[in-house]
């Protein structure tokens, strides 16, 4: 009898772990995809900002800079005379249509006798050969575009490819301004007879170049800066502002509270886009006021007092925080006040450190909206003094057009400083997020 | 006179200063202190522009001030007076008759014929309005406010519906009895935290329709590398560029967003999905377990649980976060203004990503017309206020509160 009933538990008992464990396996199956999807675009950003210009064109996923290869006791420098052999030298180089781009590409897509004959010696270079492109004809309709196929100095191929209009896969147009646009190269010999490689290793350099490049055009140094300053000022200026209004629409009393507090809530509805276009008057207004009345050039555009002053107070922050102020027991006032503390001391002594929830929230939001403000500085800023690093990064975009390498390693730079600190405080973070989310 | 006039005015001012009714007065003034630097700049650059934006939008104003025009920036925007009467008050009885309606339900009998006849009418009246008004007000308005105006519909009726999902189920997940939940918090919370001209960058270059993530791993699983999606730079609306795969012609009309706001939208939807997760997972929090408990007692499986619990006991959050997603698309203009701007021209591919806030940056910046894009502006105002209306409206009764 016993053991008849003790058979189907057992059994129920295995089959309900079974299922436990099958759902559980579901959870972090789901929950992985999901992260994965979450993390892949800064893996990506990451991994192509340290290709180079011939890795990302051929798409190659995996850039030699990351490779182990490089770091494992290899001499830093050693080199390879390849004999060439006519039948099996140059070839394979991509032609007439879809053209590479101007710079670099692997020597692989140009030449596997040559990478045969560098595996077999145990080279291991990123070999990059490097691919000219000169304007031969001003001809506004159609383009003939005249590639030289170079290692080095040397000149290994060269083809002619036309261009219709705006046809896809033409040469990137852009970098014409970036000064690499015309004959900066030297014909040494058009049908080499061998070929030397050089493999010398510069670790540091094959996965920082981007960063070097990058850094080098845009001014990231000023961009950064300036992200930082006007940020910290918008931040500190909001948490004073804010707690101090809060503070007296939660515990003061005074004439005309009611009709006030409307008007903070009135900013609160209207969206951003009203009040953009005459922001922007009102700073170029002041700028000639006090160009005119203190002979102040640039004191409010293209300066930091534009960038700051106007975020310094958001209806938000100070609903936020009078929430919490409420709620602060009366009982501690009074007994403040009867040791003589006055509003100010109270404000700063008792009500602020029991807040720092709040107050955190506030910084954190606050300092978010003010680093990714992109719109206004657009507005308000003409040169690189002042300008944040949103912008600059934007610029750089268009600047480095098909780089991207480039665009990467910028948005690494831009992005490092805030991960970083996510890192550090992510705990207040999400807490913040979290609760003022619900009050909102 | 003077002599003995002279104590009574100190002391009356001593008891100004110190006595109950002094120390109220001393309040209001310090009151007044501590409103005055934030007030200030309220003032100066939030509220008195509002104002400023009115004047502008009465005027024609071209970087430089010019005539007086009235409402004529508001008729170029709506048509003629007469279209955008009909069209608003016929959304206005529209609207009232609908709030009629709900009132209806409580009334005592005796009222409910009266009211219905005024609900019949109001019902009639509006709609005709509306039916009459709207597609005039479609011919004589602005082209490319309508055109904007739907766009930024598809924009978040694209984005807002995926993410509440993607962020409830993500978010139950999450509340389980699970291992390393700071991890995974803060790996589904990275895409909120970056910099969005970063991180748009980035994804405009996952798009890349050549060397880009997403169309290598197409290849990878497949695809013949001629007929990859081109992304951002498709303007074929969605529907006709599916129909097309499936050998199904579709007209323009019936396609929906272009491709290139779909890969917007999913960005948007990446972004916003594990922000959302960590409110959600808040308000699952403030659930009493004991809830919980007493279902499973009842016998209640996890479906019935989810849908009977769960769901309605966040709907606060869910209310509070399609509010901020609708009125965080139809503000949009960072990452739509980064990852166009390779495409082309504001709104490329061919205008398909021009958003109302695109719109309004066209006009203002590239155009210079202020006193439109003012105008514009408060247009934009009044939609979003009216959907924040009936919002408000539907989700009265159906929000469970506490």
């Amino acid at each position: 009898m016993a053991n008849l009933a003790q058979a189907p538990v057992e059994e129920n008992l295995q089959s309900y772990q079974l299922r436990e464990a099958i759902s559980r396996g579901l959870l972090y199956l789901i929950l992985t995809i999901g992260a994965v999807i979450a993390v892949v675009p800064f893996f990506w950003m990451l991994l192509t900002s340290v290709k180079t210009y011939g890795e990302h064109g051929a798409k190659i996923f995996w850039p030699a800079g990351l490779s182990t290869s490089p770091y494992l006791e290899r001499p830093a420098t050693q080199e390879l005379t390849i004999p060439m052999q006519p039948a099996e030298g140059w070839q394979n180089v991509p032609r007439s249509f879809s053209p590479p781009l101007e710079g670099a590409i692997p020597v692989e897509a140009v030449s596997r006798y040559v990478a045969q004959q560098l595996a077999e010696a145990d080279f291991l270079v990123p070999f990059d050969v490097n691919i000219l492109a000169t304007d031969t004809t001003d001809d506004e309709q159609v383009n003939y575009d005249a590639y030289m196929l170079t290692v080095g100095s040397r000149i290994i191929d060269q083809f002619v490819t036309r261009l219709d209009g705006d046809e896809l896969g033409g040469p990137n147009y852009a970098g014409a301004d970036r000064g690499r646009w015309g004959p900066h190269f030297q014909v040494v010999d058009s049908d080499p007879a061998k070929f030397v490689v050089r493999e010398s290793w510069n670790v540091g350099y094959m996965l920082l170049h981007n960063y070097i490049f990058a850094w080098r055009e845009a001014n990231f140094a000023r961009y950064m800066r300036n992200s930082t300053i006007t940020t910290l000022l918008t931040v500190v200026g909001v948490v004073v502002t804010s707690t101090l209004a809060a503070y007296a629409f939660a515990r003061m009393k005074f004439p005309g509270k009611d009709l006030i507090f409307s008007l903070y809530l009135a900013t609160y509805m209207i969206p951003g886009a009203v009040t953009l276009i005459p922001n922007y008057l009102i700073i170029i207004k002041l700028e000639e006021i006090f160009q005119t009345t203190f002979g102040m050039t640039n004191a409010w555009y293209d300066n930091w007092t534009a960038l700051t002053i106007p975020f310094m107070i958001n209806a938000f922050s100070v609903f936020l925080l009078r929430q919490f102020f409420a709620q602060i027991p009366d009982e501690l006032y009074d007994a403040a006040l009867i040791d003589g503390c006055g509003h100010l001391r109270f404000l700063t002594q008792i009500v602020a450190p029991l807040s720092k929830a709040p107050l955190m929230s506030i910084v954190i939001f606050n300092g978010i909206w003010a680093w990714n403000s992109l719109q206004w500085p657009i507005i308000v800023t003409s040169t690189e003094t002042w300008r944040p690093v949103t912008v600059g990064l934007s610029s750089f975009i268009s600047e480095a057009a098909a780089e991207t390498q480039l665009i990467m390693a910028g948005s690494v730079i831009t992005t490092i400083p805030i991960l970083i600190l996510y890192f550090f405080t992510q705990k207040q973070f999400t807490e913040g997020i979290a609760t003022t989310g619900l009050k909102g | 006179m003077a002599a003995t006039k002279q104590p009574v005015d100190v002391g009356v001012q001593h008891s100004l200063f110190s006595g109950q009714g002094g120390r109220h007065l001393r309040e209001a003034l310090q009151a007044y202190l501590f409103l005055l630097p934030g007030t200030f700049i309220l003032f100066v650059f939030s509220l008195f522009p509002i104002g400023y934006a009115l004047y502008i939008s009465f005027h024609k104003w071209r970087i430089r001030k010019g005539d007086f025009i009235g409402l004529g920036n508001y008729l170029k925007a709506l048509g003629t007076p007469q279209d955008a009467i009909f069209t608003l008050g016929g959304l206005g009885l529209l609207a009232g008759s609908w709030m009629l309606w709900r009132k209806i339900k409580s009334e005592e009998p005796v009222k409910i014929t009266l009211l219905k006849a005024l609900f019949a009418f109001l019902l009639i009246v509006g709609g005709l309005g509306f039916v009459l008004g709207f597609p005039q007000m479609l011919v004589n308005g602005d082209e490319d406010l309508f055109t904007a105006l739907l766009i930024t519909s598809y924009y978040s009726l694209g984005t807002v519906p995926f993410q509440i999902v993607l962020s409830f189920l993500l978010a139950t997940v999450l509340f389980q009895n699970i291992r390393g939940k700071t991890t995974w918090r803060i790996l589904y919370f990275l895409p909120y935290v970056t910099v969005t001209v970063a991180s748009a960058a980035v994804w405009q270059s996952i798009y890349e329709p050549r060397r880009g993530l997403l169309n290598l791993f197409l290849v990878t699983l497949g695809m013949p590398a001629e007929n990859v999606p081109k992304w951002l730079f498709e303007a074929t609306p969605i529907g006709v560029y599916l129909g097309d795969l499936v050998g199904l012609s579709l007209p323009d009309w019936a396609g929906g967003p272009s491709l290139a706001l779909v890969s917007v939208i999913i960005y948007n939807i990446w972004t916003y999905v594990g922000y959302n997760a960590v409110i959600y997972l808040a308000g699952l929090g403030n659930i009493p377990h004991s809830l919980y408990e007493a279902a499973t007692i009842d016998g209640a499986n996890r479906w019935e649980i989810l849908r009977d619990i769960t769901i309605p006991l966040v709907s606060p959050t869910t209310y509070f976060l399609v509010m901020m997603g609708v009125l965080g698309t139809f503000r949009a203009f960072n990452h739509i203004y980064v990852m166009t701007s390779v495409v082309g021209p504001i709104g490329a591919p061919r205008g398909t990503t021009m958003t109302t806030s695109m719109l309004i940056w066209k006009n203002f910046w590239s155009g210079n017309r202020f006193g439109y894009a003012s105008a514009l502006a408060f247009v934009l105002t009044g939609v979003l206020m009216s959907l924040t209306w009936v919002q408000k409206r539907i989700s009265e009764g159906r929000v469970f509160y506490g």
